[in-house]
């Protein structure tokens, strides 16, 4: 393993020292010494452009870089990530789920039917855990946010444990109910596009 | 600690905006900014410049238009020949003259370190002071320069940038403000500050800092230098930029698909930036239209600001 001592040296020069090292002759392992965290980080940006896999360490009050050239051929051109492609480590667990309930009760045919099926449906929304991100109501939907709501205290219950609720203000206004909302934020078309952006799942009822 | 302040200060140290501004009449307000810092290039005449269109850019961020000025030196007097300092005084006074603001005075001491900037006065109507803290839910976000100085620098600091790159950047941190913040006085505009040592992100935190707000900023629609993006993919990323982002980590939120190169070149430090514009929502396009028609090029609609109160950035 080819061992580059960049302490001392002021931004760029470790990045520099790394790339005159490699352009010295082929290292398929390498580590870089430096003394801060922000060289580090450019360090490790650097050789991963040139096709190598990175670790990073700190041994004291050592800043390391470990690289490892990876089996496809690079060269001092290397390969960088393209549009889209990600260098960041997987997300950790939890996905952003965002339910929509546009009416105020679930599916055509039977509306008495329908109404008990999306108190059902919204009792057992719980089961998504901590994946269950936005709850928004439009349209009619907002009439489950209301005094006399069936699923008011579960809905805040949900707020309490961390949900967002977001509730149609021009709905509200439209049905003269604004003033009788019980829970959820009072939300716009913009807020609601928003979220259905940041989302990784909308599912819509 | 407490400061000396009275009823005319509109923006003082408890607000910590882009200047202080004190009012005079019911029709008049100073503002009153600082600005110096070491060189950002090499050539005296052009840091001259930079550092001028820097001072100012306070004055013109605020939605008020600069006066006067006065110089600020430190200078190696007996080490550096002092035709140096002439030239950078020379590249600040023709900034100035740009400017339409007059030189009244200054000050220097001698420093084994050469330093530059301007203390600089201007004027605004009291009710037209544009905040850095009042976006409003539904306003667009609007930036009128280009990201990336930070890094390009740094690559120059390397030797790796060539002589165009490096004079265009050059032309960039030395372009003012002045037209920008003629052309939104049109509008109607919430809030403002300028992009400078925090970065988009450091400098848009603070604005969200505070409003009852959240943001969505659409990281592919931020203009930015494409050789930005080549040189952070190769670490050359100042010190600061990193510090921008652990500073502003937790209010801060990045999708996926935002390429790491771009995410460093949100947080660079910029010399000299642009201005970030909350404009409502009906003039957002007209806004960016008339910048381009104006001789902004680079202007763009980057994001909007959310009714969500929780003031949190979401980068898609």
């Amino acid at each position: 393993m080819k061992e580059i001592d960049a302490r001392g040296l002021a931004c760029p020069r470790p990045v520099l020292q790394t790339q005159e090292v490699l352009r010295q002759g082929s290292c398929p392992s390498v580590k870089v010494i430096v003394d801060n965290g922000a060289s580090q980080q450019n360090v490790q940006r650097f050789l991963e452009s040139q096709g190598y896999r990175t670790t990073l360490a700190q041994s004291g009050a050592d800043y390391l870089v470990i690289g490892t050239c990876s089996p496809a051929p690079g060269g001092l051109t290397g390969s960088s990530p393209g549009p889209g492609e990600t260098v960041t480590p997987p997300a950790s667990g939890a996905q952003k789920i965002m339910v929509l309930c546009a009416t105020d009760r679930m599916g055509f045919g039977d509306d008495e039917l329908g109404r008990k099926l999306m108190i059902n449906y919204l009792r057992t929304l719980k089961e998504m855990g901590s994946d269950l991100w936005r709850l928004v109501f439009v349209n009619n939907g907002v009439k489950l946010t209301i005094d006399g709501s069936e699923v008011l205290d579960d809905l805040r219950g949900y707020e309490q444990a961390g949900l967002k609720i977001l509730v149609c203000g021009t709905c509200l206004v439209h049905f003269n109910l604004l003033e009788r909302k019980q829970v959820g934020e009072t939300t716009n078309m913009l807020d609601i596009v928003t979220a259905m952006q940041l989302a990784d799942k909308v599912i819509s009822i | 600690m407490s400061f000396p302040t009275d009823e005319n200060v509109l923006i003082g140290l408890d607000r910590a905006d882009d200047a202080g501004v004190y009012k005079i009449s019911d029709d008049i307000a100073l503002i009153q900014t600082v600005d110096f810092f070491t060189p950002i290039v090499d050539d005296p005449y052009w840091f001259g410049q930079i550092a001028a269109a820097n001072a100012l850019s306070d004055v013109y961020a605020m939605g008020g238009i600069p006066k006067t000025a006065m110089s600020l030196v430190a200078f190696p007097a007996g080490e550096m020949d002092l035709d140096i300092l002439r030239r950078i005084m020379q590249g600040a006074a023709d900034k100035l003259r740009e400017a339409g603001t007059v030189l009244i005075g200054g000050h220097s001491v001698v420093d084994k370190e050469l330093k530059y900037g301007l203390s600089v006065t201007g004027i605004i109507h009291p009710e037209r002071i544009l905040a850095k803290k009042n976006l409003r839910p539904g306003d667009r976000l609007v930036l009128t320069k280009p990201l990336g100085t930070g890094i390009i620098n740094t690559a120059v600091k390397a030797g790796l940038a060539s002589a165009e790159l490096t004079d265009r950047v050059t032309g960039m941190m030395a372009a003012l403000n002045r037209g920008g913040s003629r052309i939104m006085a049109d509008f109607d505009i919430h809030a403002c500050t300028d992009v400078t040592g925090f970065g988009l992100l450091g400098h848009l935190a603070e604005m969200v800092c505070g409003s009852g707000t959240s943001v969505r900023l659409d990281a592919g629609r931020v203009p930015v230098i494409a050789e930005a993006l080549e040189f952070a993919n190769m670490g050359f990323i100042p010190a600061g930029a990193y510090h921008n982002r652990e500073f502003r980590e937790t209010m801060i939120a990045f999708s996926e698909t935002v390429p790491r190169p771009l995410q460093d070149v949100l947080f660079d430090p910029q010399t000299s930036g642009g201005l970030l514009i909350s404009v409502s929502e009906a003039h957002a396009d007209p806004l960016v239209a008339a910048l381009k028609a104006g001789g902004i090029k680079d202007a763009a609609p980057i994001g909007a600001v959310l009714a969500d109160p929780e003031e949190k950035i979401w980068v898609v």
